[in-house]
């Protein structure tokens, strides 16, 4: 008897074997073929003077980390990178509001999810040229209602200290949809027995909100910002998109534009896999961090 | 004491619905000006006050835009592509995720945990390597590299699916396997159709991310017989700056963003319950 159950056993694991390994055979491939190669490619130009345009390959050990290190743009492109976490706490704080509002079932509110994630499901593409033509100096729709009450509205696109702020209006707008979705199932797995036991205790809605609601969002809002700050930090599309070169004295141009310009425009490939080598670290260790610093504020339940 | 919590509660849901609104309209308007500019005359574009409802309303930019601008070309390439990852995508995807969450093979776990660990990869240290790999296949300027990734399947949409696998019951895997049926039967005929919430939501957002992808075809494609639709739109732009024929950009960007807006409206719900099991505690 042991020996007939144990036979089809032993071959139904090699089967499940089998086909277990065919059925993740796709992914791998993928992630081996356009993930790790590559970024063993990468680490590897890094230390070279890969150009494609002189077509050179040597290797020159820390040259390039110097070179961009050294390089004025590069920090310019630093700081910019940095003003870009800017809508974060934006999208985070009306994505909450919304999300609220929401959760009251205020009439409507299926339509009101659907048209705030309009512009999160829209192409960058559509929504910069949207936004170019909104944001027009003479005839854009803002600084037409700006002269209407008398002011006089800046270039918001020409003017290198308006591009970054313009580039930042639009993220908030479009993140703001998607945060309430996330806010919004939050909100929907806070039990109703908390609230019950508070307004029999007699708290205010207030009270109930900072008590109660905020903590038990906190897990939600440290994974939004940290998703939102390894998205923001590399804010690429809207740059390109906006800018013909980066902006007026390189206004608007973050690390990965700068990484990009390097590697297509002037073909320097060994340059731009070193500091986006060099950006990658910077990424990983600021998202360290934030786990680090997450023990301090984040609701971890009981 | 009950009448003025019921008068409160009233104010609150005001309030609420208030700010909704205010909140809808800020979404809603600057995509009415899209297709109103595209409604419009050119030489109507720059009337202040603005109007907001054309006079008279112009349908000539819908005809006229095509032969402006390859947009025939971008939208079928899109198209192509489009259909192509997340049809075959979603096999790739489901099947790796029914593994992942109900067979059992060698190294399972490191797999996937090797998987995950490369979503972590910033995008900006691969597009360099990834376009001198396409280089070495000869792929550059075909739809070839928006294309064969894809159709492997999606890293983070396995992790998604194989979150909503792990809660199907296991013993519906092993009366089937009493049963003599074959793993990929199995698969296709007791987990695929009872994964169709999460699978809805999965096509959504490849959907999403494969017709609106920029980055993608600006760095592995340059003649305009392989541009997809956002670089056509994209270019149409730069081409625009000085001459603003603002109608005719809104026309393309209205064409341009409806295939999206018209899918996601018709799935909206997969879309949002997609969030519920996405594992995010609250």
């Amino acid at each position: 008897m042991p020996t007939t159950t144990a036979r089809p056993t032993r071959r139904f694991n090699r089967r499940e074997r089998i086909w277990g390994l065919a059925f993740v055979t796709p992914i791998t491939l993928q992630v081996i073929l356009f993930s790790l190669i590559p970024v063993g490619i990468a680490v590897y130009a890094g230390f070279t003077d890969w150009n494609s345009i002189r077509d050179t390959r040597d290797f020159v050990g820390l040259d390039n980390f110097v070179e961009f290190l050294t390089d004025k743009y590069f920090w310019i492109a630093a700081g910019n990178t940095l003003y870009m976490l800017i809508p974060i706490p934006f999208y985070l704080l009306f994505g909450i509001l919304f999300a609220l509002g929401s959760h009251r079932r205020t009439p409507g509110s299926t339509l009101f999810r659907v048209l705030f994630l309009l512009p999160y499901v829209s192409s960058v593409v559509a929504l910069v040229v949207l936004w170019k033509w909104i944001f027009n100096y003479q005839y854009g729709l803002v600084n037409q209602a700006l002269g209407a009450v008398g002011i006089q509205g800046p270039d918001w696109l020409g003017d290198p200290a308006w591009i970054k702020p313009t580039i930042v209006i639009m993220i908030i707008w479009k993140m703001i949809g998607i945060t309430s979705i996330y806010m919004l199932a939050a909100l929907k797995n806070i039990p109703d027995v908390y609230y019950e036991a508070a307004r029999l205790d007699g708290a205010s809605p207030v009270r109930m909100f900072f008590q109660i609601t905020l903590p038990l969002l906190t897990p939600s809002i440290f994974f939004l910002t940290v998703v939102g700050m390894i998205g923001s930090l590399q804010t690429f599309v809207e740059v390109q998109l906006f800018t013909s070169d980066g902006g007026r004295e390189y206004s608007a141009a973050t690390i990965t534009y700068y990484v990009w310009q390097k590697a297509f425009g002037s073909g320097e490939l060994g340059l731009a896999s070193a500091a986006a080598f060099f950006f990658a670290l910077v990424v990983l260790a600021l998202t360290l961090l934030q786990f680090r610093l997450s023990r301090r504020w984040v609701y971890e339940g009981e | 004491m009950t009448r003025t919590n019921v008068a409160a509660r009233r104010t609150g849901t005001v309030i609420a619905f208030s700010l909704m609104l205010l909140g809808a309209l800020t979404m809603v308007l600057p995509f009415l000006w899209m297709v109103t500019t595209s409604l419009k005359e050119s030489r109507l574009v720059f009337t202040f006050p603005p109007e907001w409802i054309p006079d008279p309303i112009d349908w000539a930019n819908y005809l006229e835009v095509w032969d402006v601008a390859p947009l025939a070309v971008g939208l079928l390439n899109s198209v192509i592509v489009t259909v192509l990852v997340v049809t075959v995508g979603t096999f790739s995807s489901t099947m790796a995720a029914f593994a992942f969450a109900k067979l059992d093979f060698p190294h399972k776990d490191r797999i996937f945990v090797a998987l995950l660990a490369t979503i972590m990869i910033p995008m900006v240290v691969l597009i360099i390597p990834q376009f001198l790999v396409f280089v070495q296949l000869g792929w550059i300027d075909t739809l070839l590299p928006l294309i064969v990734p894809g159709l492997l399947g999606n890293v983070t949409m396995i992790f998604f699916l194989r979150q909503y696998m792990l809660g199907l019951a296991s013993e519906l895997l092993e009366a089937a396997k009493l049963d003599g049926a074959g793993y990929l039967r199995i698969y296709w005929s007791i987990f695929l159709p009872l994964c169709k919430p999460a699978i809805a939501a999965n096509v959504i957002i490849v959907f999403m991310a494969t017709w609106n992808d920029y980055i993608g075809p600006l760095i592995f494609t340059n003649s305009p017989e392989n541009s997809t639709v956002q670089l056509v739109i994209a270019s149409m732009s730069s081409y625009y700056k000085d001459q603003t024929d603002y109608p005719m950009i809104m026309t393309a960007s209205v064409i341009a963003v409806l295939p999206v807006i018209l899918l996601f409206t018709l799935m909206q719900r997969y879309f949002v319950d997609s969030f519920a099991f996405s594992g995010i505690k609250g």
